[in-house]
C-alpha cells in the first residue's frame, strides 16, 4: 500500500488537532502561469523528450526537482533513471486553441507529479482552474470537453480526460512477478539523449554513471513526411514512437498489456512479437475484422494501424490518454509497415 | 463479511438502509444521493479495509469508478435500481467499475451505460460480487459495452443474486479465472448470456439464462495460458435463447441464435439437473475447439506460459508445451429438455455457419438434444455403431432425449450436408454411455 494522499490525513484530523495548510503545487516548487511558461523554483530543471507521448494534442512541460546535491543514477539496459528518494518529477499539460499553431494561445490544463518517496513512486493529478492563476489536488482527476480549431482548420472537440489517480496506474505500472510498482516512463536516458540536454545534465552533476556513447531516439518533428525517409531512420523512428507511446503495457512486464503478447518496447527483436503476422490475443472488438496485429506490406490489413487510427470506443489504442487520432503518429506507422517485406500467406 | 442479502429481501420496499454501521471494514464513508465528487475522491484516495456506501440515487459519472491501490474494499448500494451508477455521459474509453484490488466486495447497485465492460475485475484474489445488476438502456445495441459482469484473471470470486443484460458480447463472463461460484444469477438479452472461459474450477448453478442469442457457455480460446478444467454445470434454467445476433464482430458474432449450451475446448465439464427449454437451434453442442480455429499450433501453450493446475488432465503434448483444442471428460445427464431444436438460425453462412449447418442437415426434422463433433475421434461411422470410438471420453445419459455424433468437417465440405453422414444411435447411446462410471466432482473453493 502507497502512502495515502494528503487529502486523506486532512479528513483524518481528530478534533483538537489544527489541520495542515492544505497544500499547494507551489509548495512542491511550481510557482505559477503567466499564459506562455511556467515558473518554478532555482532548483527544478526542465527537460524534453525526443519522441513524447502523444495525449489529444496537448503540449507538455516536463520538469524535475532532485534533493538537494543528490542525482538519478543511469541504469543498465534501456531503464528509467535510479531516481533518489524525494525526487519530484512534473508534466504539465496545455491545449492549444488551433491545433495548426501548437505553441500558441495555450490553456493549462493539469499538472502530474510523480513523487519518488521510500516505498516507490507515488501519483497525484493537479488540476489548473480555467484561468490559469491556481491548481488544486484533483485525485479524481476531470473529464473535460474542449473545443479547439483542427489541423483542417474547422472546430473540433476533444474529450480530454485528466485521468483520476488509480488510472495513474493503468500507464505506471510495472510487474515484476507477483510484485507491482510504479515507474516513470520518458526519463530514460535515450529519450533524454536529444541536443545538449544529456550533456548539460552531466555537467550539471544531475546524472550520474553515464556510458561513454548511450543511445539516442530520433527526434520527433510533427511536420514529418514518413514517405522521404530512408529506411534506416524511418524503423527507428517507428519504433521510437512505438516504444513512447505503447510500450509502456506493451512490454512484457506492462500490467495491462502483457495478455496481449505484444511487445513494442524498443528493445524487441523478435518479429512475431512485434505483431508481425501475429494474432490478437484479446483484442475482441479492437480488431476491426482483421486477423493480423501487422501484416507487411499493407497497413490498411493490419490491426496496429487500425488502433492507431480510430477514434471508437473499445477499439481504440492507447486504452487512456487520447480521444482523437494523432495523423502524423498515424501516418509514421503506415509507411513503416507498407515498407515490411514479405507476407502473412 | 456477513452476507446483506437476508436483510436485502426482507426489506424489499420497505426503508431499512444499508449504513457504514452495518458494514464490516475498518474505515467507511457515506456518499449522499449523486455526489459524484464524493464517490470519486473516495475510490482513489482509500486505504486498506474500507468502505464507500452508497446512498439510495443515481450517480452521472463522466469516467469510470476505479479501486486500484488498496485492498479489502467494499462497495455497497442500497440495492439494484434503486442506487444507480450511471455512465452515460461517460465520453471516455473506460469501463464501468474497473477494479485491481484484492478482497474486494461489490453489492446492491446498478452500473448503467458503461461504454466498455460493465464491472471488470482483473488480476486480483478474493472477490464478492453480490445482488447487483449490469445493463444498457438500449436493447439489441451493438454499440453497448461488451461484457456485463467480467472477472478475469481472478482467484476465488462468488457471483450471486446478480443480473446482466443487453451486453453486445457475454452478460456474464468469467474467464481465466480459478475457483468461481457462480450461483442465482440472471443473464438475459445479451448475445451470450453466462460464458465460462480459460477457467478452472467452477460450479455453476441456479441460474436463469433466457432470451439471449446463446445461453450458458464454457469453452478455451486459443493462445491462452488457463487451460480450463472441472466446470460444474447444474440446476440452471436455460431457456428460449433465440435472440438474433447482434455483436459487433468476434469470435462471438458466430453463435448462432437458440444455442443453450456449448462446450468447446473444455475438459472435465458436468452438465446436469438443468432445465432445456425452446432454444430453437440445440440444446447441448459438445465441439472441438478446432471449430473456431483450425490450426493446432494457435492453441499451443509453453509449460512455462501455463498458470494455474493441469495436473490429471489428458491433454494433447508438444515440444515443451500442451495443446487444449480438444474436448474431452465431458458429461451431460439429467437434465430436462423441451420444445427446443425447432428452428436452427440460418441468418448468415458466412458468419454462423453451425447454424445454417444444422438447418440445412436436419430440414423439417428436430436437431437432436445433444450433439457431438466427432472430429477428434478416431472411429466415426453413421451406420456401424461398433465402428464408434470414444476416445475423448464424452458420457451421455440415457435422459438426454436424443443424441447424435457427427463430424462438422465433413458435413460442412459437402453440397448438401446428409443426415445419413450422422451417427444417431437410440439409447443408452453407445459407446457414449461410460455405464458404471462416476462423474467428475470440481473442488470448488471461494470465501462467503
Amino acid at each position: 500500500m502507497r502512502r495515502a494522499l494528503l487529502l486523506v490525513a486532512l479528513v483524518a484530523c481528530g478534533p483538537g488537532e489544527t489541520p495542515e495548510e492544505t497544500p499547494t503545487l507551489a509548495d512542491y516548487g511550481v510557482l505559477g502561469w503567466d499564459g506562455q511558461e511556467l515558473s518554478y523554483v532555482d532548483d527544478i530543471v526542465t527537460y524534453e523528450l525526443a519522441t513524447p507521448l502523444f495525449s489529444d494534442y496537448a503540449a507538455k512541460r516536463r520538469a524535475i526537482r532532485l534533493p538537494e546535491g543528490e542525482a538519478a543514477a543511469y541504469v543498465e539496459g534501456d531503464a528509467v533513471l535510479d531516481f533518489p528518494v524525494g525526487t519530484r518529477i512534473f508534466k504539465t499539460f496545455l491545449m492549444p486553441a488551433d491545433l495548426r499553431a501548437p505553441g500558441q494561445d495555450l490553456r493549462i490544463l493539469e499538472t502530474r507529479v510523480l513523487t519518488r518517496d521510500a516505498d516507490g513512486w507515488d501519483t497525484e493529478p493537479w488540476l489548473w482552474s480555467e484561468d490559469g492563476s491556481t491548481a488544486e489536488l484533483a485525485p479524481s482527476g476531470a473529464a473535460m470537453t474542449l473545443e479547439v480549431t483542427g489541423l483542417d482548420g474547422q472546430p473540433q472537440t476533444i474529450h480530454y480526460l485528466v485521468p483520476q489517480r488509480n488510472q495513474c496506474v493503468d500507464c505506471h505500472e510495472l510487474k515484476d512477478g507477483e510484485d507491482r510498482y510504479m515507474t516513470p516512463i520518458g526519463p530514460k536516458v535515450r529519450h533524454l539523449h536529444r541536443d545538449a540536454q544529456l550533456a548539460d545534465f552531466e555537467a550539471q552533476g544531475l546524472i550520474t554513471g553515464l556510458p561513454a556513447n548511450p543511445e539516442a531516439a530520433s527526434v520527433w518533428d510533427e511536420a514529418v513526411d514518413p514517405t522521404t525517409l530512408d529506411d534506416v531512420s524511418l524503423d527507428a523512428l517507428a519504433r521510437d514512437y512505438l516504444d513512447i507511446n505503447c510500450a509502456h503495457c506493451h512490454n512484457p512486464n506492462g500490467t495491462e498489456g502483457v495478455s496481449s503478447q505484444l511487445f513494442l518496447h524498443r528493445g524487441e527483436t523478435d518479429p512475431f512479437a512485434l505483431g508481425v503476422c501475429k494474432r490478437p490475443g484479446s483484442a475482441g472488438a479492437g480488431t476491426g475484422g482483421l486477423t493480423f496485429d501487422i501484416v507487411p506490406g499493407d497497413h490498411t490489413q493490419s490491426i496496429l494501424w487500425f488502433r492507431m487510427q480510430t477514434e471508437e470506443t473499445g477499439a481504440m489504442m492507447p486504452d487512456i490518454g487520447r480521444s482523437v487520432a494523432h495523423t502524423a503518429g498515424v501516418d509514421v506507422i503506415a509507411e513503416w509497415i507498407d515498407r515490411m517485406p514479405g507476407s502473412c500467406d | 463479511m456477513r452476507s446483506l442479502l437476508p436483510v436485502l429481501a426482507l426489506c424489499a420496499g420497505c426503508s431499512s438502509t444499508i449504513t457504514c454501521k452495518k458494514v464490516d471494514r475498518a474505515t467507511c464513508v457515506e456518499i449522499e444521493d449523486g455526489d459524484v465528487a464524493g464517490l470519486q475522491d473516495a475510490a482513489n484516495t482509500l486505504d486498506d479495509d474500507s468502505a464507500i456506501v452508497l446512498a439510495e440515487g443515481t450517480w452521472e459519472l463522466d469516467n469510470a469508478v476505479t479501486f486500484r491501490n488498496a485492498n479489502g474494499v467494499t462497495l455497497i448500494g442500497q440495492g439494484m435500481g434503486v442506487t444507480v451508477l450511471d455512465f452515460g455521459i461517460n465520453e471516455n474509453q473506460t469501463n464501468g467499475v474497473d477494479v485491481i484490488a484484492d478482497d474486494f466486495h461489490i453489492e446492491g447497485l446498478t452500473i448503467l451505460d458503461a461504454p466498455k465492460d460493465g464491472l471488470r475485475i482483473e488480476d486480483s484474489d478474493g472477490i464478492v460480487i453480490r445482488g447487483i445488476e449490469v445493463t444498457w438502456s438500449e436493447e439489441d445495441n451493438p454499440e453497448n459495452g461488451a461484457y456485463g459482469i467480467y472477472p478475469v484473471k481472478v482467484q476465488h470470486v462468488l457471483m450471486e443474486d446478480s443480473v446482466a443484460s443487453n451486453a453486445s458480447d457475454a452478460g456474464i463472463y468469467v474467464g481465466q479465472c480459478q475457483h468461481a461460484v457462480v450461483r442465482r444469477n440472471r443473464a438475459e438479452k445479451n448475445v451470450a448470456g453466462l460464458e465460462i472461459e480459460n477457467t478452472q474450477f467452477a460450479e455453476v448453478y441456479e441460474n436463469q439464462v433466457e432470451d439471449n442469442t446463446g445461453g450458458l457457455v464454457v469453452f478455451d480460446l486459443p493462445g491462452n495460458p488457463v487451460v480450463g478444467r472441472d466446470i460444474h454445470i447444474h440446476d440452471n434454467v436455460i431457456r428460449d435463447n433465440n435472440r438474433a445476433n447482434f455483436a459487433p464482430g468476434g469470435v462471438v458474432a458466430q453463435i448462432p441464435a437458440g444455442t443453450g449450451t456449448f462446450a468447446m475446448a473444455s475438459r472435465r465439464v458436468v452438465i446436469t439437473g438443468n432445465t432445456y427449454e425452446e432454444n430453437d437451434s440445440v440444446d447441448i453442442a459438445i465441439i472441438s475447439g478446432l471449430v473456431i480455429e483450425s490450426d493446432e499450433q494457435q492453441w499451443f501453450t509453453t509449460d512455462a506460459e501455463l498458470v494455474g493446475d493441469i495436473d490429471g488432465l489428458d491433454l494433447e503434448t508438444g515440444t515443451g508445451g500442451v495443446f487444449n483444442y480438444r474436448t474431452s471428460d465431458v458429461w451431460v445427464y439429467g437434465n430436462t429438455h423441451s420444445g427446443s431444436g425447432t428452428d436452427p438460425d440460418m441468418s448468415s453462412l458466412e458468419e454462423r455457419e453451425l447454424g445454417f449447418l444444422m438447418g440445412i442437415l436436419y430440414g423439417q426434422e428436430t436437431v437432436d438434444t445433444v450433439i457431438y463433433d466427432a472430429i477428434g475421434e478416431s472411429g466415426h461411422s453413421p451406420t456401424d455403431a461398433s465402428a464408434n470410438t470414444n476416445d475423448n471420453h464424452i458420457c451421455v445419459g440415457a435422459d438426454v432425449g436424443s443424441f447424435a455424433s457427427l463430424n462438422l468437417e465433413v458435413l460442412a465440405a459437402m453440397t448438401i450436408p446428409s443426415l445419413d453422414e450422422v451417427f444417431r444411435p437410440d439409447a443408452p447411446f453407445a459407446p457414449f454411455n461410460c455405464t458404471g462410471q462416476t462423474p467428475i466432482a470440481p473442488d470448488v473453493e471461494v470465501e462467503e
